[in-house]
């Protein structure tokens, strides 16, 4: 019973209070009279309590089981109350405080005075929850359940005397916390009712019936969340009046709907007294202070009962609680995230829909306001307390970010002050504590920082004196609008610079006629303001500038054909505003694809190209958007093939993945330094080394687009994917002379970056421009040990300038549960986080070591990890190949890694775009990631509205991720593979003809075109279907994935066949054999 | 030449709009005189002047302060001064009129920096040689500027804290005073005791010579 009722309440679900509320209910009933009564059944409860609470949390929610240790982490506070100690004496004081305490909720500020018992125990137990996982709390376990039966008895009186009650509790804890003051107000309140209120409040009017799951409730919640009350809130409702207790104490949120009666009184008081400083927000910080409250609350009512089960649970302790958990975990109450799965038996792993990253085991208030992780993922969302920890989990350890994403909802504040810690710089975030109303506590560093007095003034809510309730508090992803203190300078205008390849080879491919029509439709979209400019540079093997300036009657081209000393031909006019010179420029881009069409010059200097765009930008800063489509020939930065095709497939080890000069590089950091991001196109059919090219996007912050085989006549689906992503690319979002820093908490450190930048100083990215598309991923170690915290957060900021000149700040901020047990670890293991970042070390491997070394480590990864979960968190040895389901795709995800063209070995590929895959593993954000490495495949043929998403009035089938194996495909069926970039459409020999005349319109097999990339617009339902769910599947990223469609004679048909990842080619293995491998290793 | 161009508000020396020319053959590194300026804009109050040009080595600031908005320019030292206040006088003219109204309103900083567009422009007429010679009307317009003040920008800048270091002084002073008269009282105090003690040992020797010799 106790360990379903604890699961229950871990889950918060309503359905598991049945087991806890059942018995709970009659207990409840007598509630008044009864109290003692009801301890003693309790007790027994409390009893098996201390085993149960570990397994039911993690019942609840895979990583629910962290919630105790969540909720300690919400309370950063407790690590400086340090009530470890605390714990048994903890369980005993909630009945006593529990009366006082709804009256005193507002303690939470006083803090100091002891007499308070009611408040102070309450926090303290919530501590010991949370922050005192050394407490070892099982001593607790036993002893507490007899000492909150007698609270709750104290609890009628407390009333009346809470005084008296508080007064033993006050000597046994250290709980400084509450002032008497407060007893003193609640008891004018009308102690008792006051208490009911309180709880009533909290659960709300309808809980009344729920009795039973009341009990079961509150414990659990308390139980998990430890400080924050918001996990209570939404208990309460559930429980009846007794419920209301532990509801109350959840706070003010919960106080104002429910209580009918009484409650109003002592809840508003609550809100408007004591609680000012202690706001939900805030919870966090304070948490202490709410959870005193929380467990007064209930007290009083009741329920005596749900009191002491979440006690006992949380007088376990953190620490004592997750080694027993993890036991009971493998016995019988496995969280869904470490249910084992035998790898070798289950086949169909894949989930149905899109695979979810785990939620970390915080308190829900907290969880509520987390980091989106689109935005802020890490591999582990559980930390492990010490390196030694980590190192046995033998799991990766990052952050990946997504800093820049296109938002639909963004608080921006303007403030003269922007609120920092004074030490760490840290920016004041929904995770700090607020010890009183003057006061906050850094999450980061620990610092104790005054709230400035602007900072008592919410904008919000127009009030005063509730810090804790503005945005900056609320919010874990807000902007701000940066004062003059964060400019060295004026903020730049927006600049653009197009520089065009304009030899033979670049005019032969036809791509000046895409640019120049894509750029003449979007001119009016470029982001900017009026100050917006906009430059021309061509080159072959002469540079080309073109003279704007405003009063000219066409544009004048001045050559400079001295590419051993570049120079700027005339000091000003080349880059002109685009608002005054439109008309000039639009001649220009108009006449540009005819100018150069009879060339003869074959040679291209890009190295000089180069020099003269940074010349001419260095003043200001801006974007240079650089269109190449050969190897560079002439002047410094000259390139010579070093690819030899014959090599390909059969080459032991890949050669020249790194750079053959350092005139990129060394050109990008001087880039960087006068704020100009370089963006590379490279539209070629032969090899560019764009090993050596794609540095000077890399370390200027630029992005990289590549188009093999480019060409106008020979490759429209090319030139149709290269229009749509220059849209994209010239309307998106842009910040430019922009710098990014990620802070952490003390004690872990960060000591790799991936992605497009230059580190400045040790954690300073410098990212000339930022935009939206652009991701970015971090390695971090665990420099000392976190024992002392419940959790530790992560605050990532990014401060740019907008496009119309704004200094703006965007900083995100996550918070994560630490845990000091392996099982743990494993259960808040992100596997495509996880997979991310392991695919950005490898791509480092390979440059630095070889392909094979980065291969071999990656597999030893999936093997090492596997191993330590057989024979760390395993109790039992079975046989097969057994994984955490939460790792259950881990090998699956390895071995398409393996098999990605970045490190494919065996088949043919051509180094680009080898090299381009590695960029783009670096670079791109997580979700465009994970379908690269691991595409999804759709069977389309059968799309039905069954389970359809609704998305602004259209309905869009939701197909079953299938397999990536020949075995799926059927020769009946049609199939649509969405690899990202691309999406391949395979139509069976056999395929339904209905699909072939109403989707494709086409009469039979044999008439589907070799080359197809277009879904005909039929009016069928069959063909509308289709499309919604390819559009949807386009518009959910930036870029535009080419659509193929094939069949067996297809020219297309071995790459779709490349992507079947789980079957063996000639020069891979199959999954199937992998795991094999895999099971061989570990068993060792 | 005028190297930077700055317009804030008087009243918290917010920025309201900029132009910064960074002049690449000179080299020069602006940010300096941009911190200078920055600082300046804070220095200001309704007190300053109204026109007043500072030196500051081989540069020199020449501000106007119109309706609450200070206009900044800094050139070299060598550039005519008719013609720094007479571009001054054309940006304030322009800026008060587009923007003049909402210039106590706002709370960002470079709310007008679209502004810059027009300081550019003007700016080239008032650098350009040849567009020069068309501006001699404003030369006749602006004889009074020989009276316009000239200071030194380090004295502007340091006048805060040369006071306040006259004021660290004065209580250092009053507190040392303080100290030598308490020292004075105690040491008097000490003097007086060791002459009435030096009395009586006399007179206990008398005594006793009296007593012994005497009798």
């Amino acid at each position: 019973m106790s360990n379903t009722d604890f699961s229950s309440q871990n889950g918060a679900g309503g359905p598991p209070y049945a087991n806890g509320p059942s018995q709970n209910p009659v207990a409840l009933q007598p509630p008044g009279p009864g109290y003692m009564a009801h301890q003693t059944p309790y007790n027994p409860m409390q009893a098996k309590g201390p085993m149960p609470p570990g397994p039911g949390l993690y019942n609840s929610g895979p990583y629910q089981p962290i919630p105790p240790v969540s909720s300690n982490q919400a309370l950063p506070g407790q690590p400086m109350l340090k009530r470890p100690p605390m714990g048994p004496q903890h369980s005993m004081t909630p009945p006593q405080s529990a009366s006082p305490n709804p009256g005193s909720r507002i303690p939470p500020a006083h803090a100091t005075p002891p007499p308070v018992s009611a408040n102070n125990y309450q926090h303290a137990p919530a501590w010991q929850y949370g922050g005192t996982p050394p407490m070892g709390a099982p001593p607790s376990m036993g002893a507490p359940p007899p000492m909150a039966m007698p609270p709750l008895r104290p609890v009628g009186n407390h009333m009346t005397s809470s005084p008296s009650l508080a007064t033993p509790q006050a000597s046994s804890a250290e709980y400084r916390a509450t002032p008497p003051v407060f007893h003193n107000a609640m008891q004018p309140l009308g102690p008792p009712t006051s208490l009911q209120g309180y709880t009533q409040q909290g659960s709300a009017p309808l809980l009344m019936n729920p009795m039973a799951a009341p009990h079961s409730y509150q414990p659990v919640m308390r139980a998990p969340y430890g400080g924050p009350p918001p996990s209570v809130r939404p208990t309460p409702p559930t429980t009846g009046p007794p419920m209301g207790n532990a509801s109350p104490p959840l706070g003010p949120k919960t106080d104002a709907g429910p209580l009918p009666p009484q409650q109003p009184g002592p809840p508003t008081r609550h809100m408007g007294l004591s609680y000012p400083s202690l706001p939900p927000g805030y919870q966090n910080t304070s948490a202490p202070p709410n959870a005193a409250t929380m467990q007064h609350p209930v007290q009083p009512s009741t329920q005596p009962y749900s009191h002491p089960p979440p006690y006992q649970q949380l007088s376990a302790g953190p620490a004592q609680l997750s080694p027993s958990l993890s036991g009971l975990s493998l016995q019988s109450q496995t969280p869904e995230a470490l249910r084992v799965v035998n790898l070798l038996q289950e086949r169909n792993l894949l989930p149905l829909g899109p695979v979810t990253p785990p939620t970390p085991c915080l308190p829900q208030d907290l969880q509520k306001i987390n980091c989106h992780p689109e935005v802020f993922r890490s591999t582990l969302t559980s930390i492990p307390q010490t390196q030694s920890l980590l190192n046995k989990a033998k799991l990766p350890l990052g952050l990946l970010l997504h800093p820049f994403k296109d938002l639909s909802q963004l608080p921006v504040v303007t403030s003269s002050t922007i609120v920092r810690c004074r030490s760490c710089r840290t920016y004041i975030n929904p995770f700090v504590t607020f010890l009183d109303q003057r006061r906050w506590k850094c999450n980061l560093c620990y610092r104790v920082n005054d709230v400035p007095e602007e900072f008592m003034y919410n904008p919000v809510s127009r009030s005063y004196g509730e810090p804790h309730k503005r945005p900056e508090v609320q919010n874990a992803t807000l902007e701000f609008i940066a004062p003059s203190e964060y400019m060295l300078r004026p903020p730049q205008p927006a600049v653009y610079l197009i520089v065009l390849d304009v030899s033979h080879n670049a005019v032969e491919t036809g791509y000046l006629d895409v640019v120049c029509q894509s750029l003449l439709e979007n001119i009016n979209a470029l982001p900017g303001d009026s100050r917006t400019k906009i430059g021309f540079i061509t080159f072959d093997s002469t540079i080309h500038f073109y003279n704007l300036q405003e009063g000219l009657s066409q544009p004048q081209m001045l050559i400079v054909s001295d590419i051993e000393d570049i120079f700027l031909p005339t000091p000003d006019s080349l880059l002109v505003n685009l608002n005054e010179c439109k008309e000039l420029v639009q001649d220009l881009l108009r006449s540009l694809p005819q100018m150069f069409g009879k060339t003869m010059e074959t040679q291209c200097a890009l190295g000089p190209a180069l020099q003269a765009a940074f010349k001419l930008l260095s003043a200001t800063g801006g974007r240079v958007s650089v269109f190449q489509t050969q190897l560079p020939s002439l002047g410094v930065g000259a390139l010579k093939s070093r690819e030899d095709p014959n090599q390909r497939a059969s080459a032991k080890d890949i050669q020249h993945l790194s750079p053959a000069t350092d005139f990129y590089k060394k050109l990008a950091l001087d880039c960087s330094g006068q704020q100009v991001a370089v963006d590379l196109f490279l539209l070629s059919s032969q090899y560019c080394d764009l090993a050596s090219l794609g540095c000077i996007s890399r370390y200027s912050a630029g992005s990289v687009y590549y188009y093999p085989s480019y060409h106008q006549q020979h490759n429209p689906a090319g030139v149709e994917c290269f229009q749509k992503d220059l849209k994209r690319y010239l309307t998106r979002k842009i910040g430019f002379e922009a710098v990014m820093r990620i802070r952490c908490s003390k004690g872990l450190s960060i000591h790799t970056f991936h992605g497009n930048f230059f580190v400045r100083s040790t954690d300073l990215l410098s990212l000339p421009n930022v935009n939206p598309d652009a991701g970015f991923a971090v390695q971090m170690s665990i420099e000392e040990n976190l024992v002392d915290m419940q959790s530790v957060s992560f605050q990532a900021a990014l401060l740019y300038t907008s496009s119309k000149g704004e200094r703006r700040i965007r900083v995100h901020t996550m918070c994560l549960p630490v845990v000091n047990s392996l099982s743990d670890i494993f259960a808040g293991a992100d596997v495509q986080a996880i997979t991310c970042l392991l695919a950005s070390m490898a791509v480092d491997r390979s440059v630095t070591a070889s392909l094979s070394d980065a291969r071999d480590a990656m597999t030893n990864a999936s093997i090492d990890s596997l191993t330590s979960f057989r024979t760390s968190v395993l109790t039992i040895q079975q046989p097969g190949l057994l994984a955490p389901a939460c790792l259950r795709l881990f090998p699956l995800y390895i071995l398409a890694l393996l098999k990605q063209k970045a490190f494919r070995t065996g088949t043919s590929t051509r180094l680009d775009d080898r090299v381009f895959a590695m960029c783009q593993l670096k670079y791109q954000p997580l979700a465009y990631v994970m379908l690269m490495i691991h595409p999804a495949l759709y069977r389309v043929d059968d799309l039905t509205d069954e389970g359809a998403l609704n998305v602004s009035e259209r309905t869009i089938p939701q197909p079953r991720v299938q397999q990536l194996s020949v075995e799926k495909l059927s020769r009946d069926g049609a199939f649509l593979m969405d690899a990202g970039s691309v999406i391949y459409l395979w139509i069976g020999r056999n395929c339904n003809p209905n699909f072939l005349t109403q989707v494709l319109g086409l009469p039979n097999y044999a008439a589907v075109p070799l080359n197809m990339n277009m879904l005909p617009e039929l009016d069928t339902a069959e063909s509308q279907r289709t499309r919604a769910f390819v559009g949807w599947l386009r518009e959910q990223r930036p870029f535009f994935p080419i659509l193929h469609v094939i069949r067996d004679e297809s020219p297309l048909k071995a790459s779709f066949l490349q992507n079947m990842i789980e079957d063996r080619t000639e020069s891979a293995l199959s999954y199937y054999e992998f795991l094999l491998h895999i099971q061989q290793q570990v068993s060792k | 030449m005028i190297l930077l161009t700055m317009i804030a508000r008087v009243a918290d020396g917010l920025p309201l709009a900029a132009s910064m020319q960074e002049d690449e053959q000179s080299g020069r590194d602006l940010q300096h005189y941009q911190s200078q300026a920055k600082q300046l804009c804070r220095k200001l109050n309704a007190q300053s002047p109204n026109r007043c040009t500072l030196e500051a080595g081989v540069m020199s600031f020449h501000y106007v302060i119109e309706h609450g908005v200070c206009y900044l320019a800094l050139c070299e030292a060598v550039f005519p001064k008719k013609l720094v206040f007479g571009y001054l006088e054309v940006l304030q003219t322009e800026f008060n009129e587009q923007h003049g109204k909402k210039v106590p309103t706002v709370s960002r900083p470079y709310s007008f920096i679209e502004f810059d567009v027009y300081i550019q422009k003007t700016k080239k007429n008032y650098i350009d040689s040849r567009a020069r010679r068309n501006l001699g009307s404003i030369n006749t317009e602006l004889q009074d500027v020989q009276r316009i003040m000239v200071a030194n920008i380090e004295e502007v800048l340091q006048r805060g804290e040369a006071l306040s270091a006259l004021d660290t002084k004065a209580s250092d002073l009053s507190s040392l005073s303080k100290k030598y008269r308490s020292d004075a009282k105690y040491l008097n105090t000490r003097s007086i005791y060791a002459k009435i003690a030096a009395g009586a040992v006399f007179f206990i020797t008398l005594i006793v010579y009296m007593r012994f010799w005497w009798i």
